[in-house]
């Protein structure tokens, strides 16, 4: 299996909504603050359920929330 | 610092200031043989009893500090961090208890045995909530 890296526009989305902050967000989707915080710092990746939870509220489909990218051959 | 991270501190703090002094102690006058031996007992039964004190008033604190986290239920990435914090502390207890019952009674006896077979009770809660606090504190 390829390794990859998740990247997410969450940040750039919140300002889009009139800035909602991480704790309106989680509290939307039934997480805590400190999870929004750390899948924007793409620390965390969600469950697909959340992920689709977070599309959800921004009305926006999954794919413009996160971006998969593979890593080049013989890179992490 | 989430409220999670906090208890997870709390338990390595209460740890650390009660088994720490137990096993020090109890290393210093090892008890020989196999009998109960009245000092070794209640030195455990102190260093239980101070422990749950510990934890009762400082989680206690902490509730009061954060009423609103301290009710929040657990979410998946808490659910996460648990699980992976639980199988790091099987690997520590399952080989501590096969070093204990497996190697430990052709050397030793009585309270060596059983101190042992604490401690790596002890060293699997400390990588336990170990687990737990590094994985906040890296926001994993």
């Amino acid at each position: 299996m390829s390794a990859g890296s998740i990247r997410n526009q969450i940040r750039t989305l919140r300002f889009m909504h009139g800035e909602i902050s991480q704790a309106e967000l989680g509290q939307r989707i039934g997480v805590t603050r400190q999870t929004i915080a750390a899948i924007e710092a793409g620390k965390y990746s969600p469950t697909l359920e959340a992920a689709f939870r977070i599309a959800q509220v921004f009305g926006v489909p999954l794919d413009e929330v996160f971006q998969w990218t593979a890593a080049a051959d013989g890179q992490p | 610092m989430p409220y999670r991270e906090k208890t997870a501190w709390l338990m390595l703090i209460a740890i650390a200031v009660t088994f720490g002094p137990y096993f020090t102690i109890a290393a210093k006058g090892q008890a020989a043989g196999p009998g109960p031996h009245l000092h070794q007992l209640v030195l455990f039964g102190v260093t239980v009893v101070a422990e749950a004190l510990i934890l009762i008033v400082g989680n206690a604190l902490l509730a009061a500090m954060a009423p609103q986290d301290a009710r929040t239920p657990p979410d998946e990435r808490d659910r996460a961090i648990a699980s992976r914090s639980i199988t790091w502390a099987y690997y520590v207890l399952i080989s501590g208890m096969i070093l204990v019952g497996c190697v430990m009674p052709f050397s030793s006896n009585g309270w060596e045995i059983i101190n042992a077979a604490l401690a790596m009770i002890v060293a699997a809660e400390l990588v336990h909530y170990g687990v737990i606090a590094v994985s906040y504190r890296r926001q994993a």
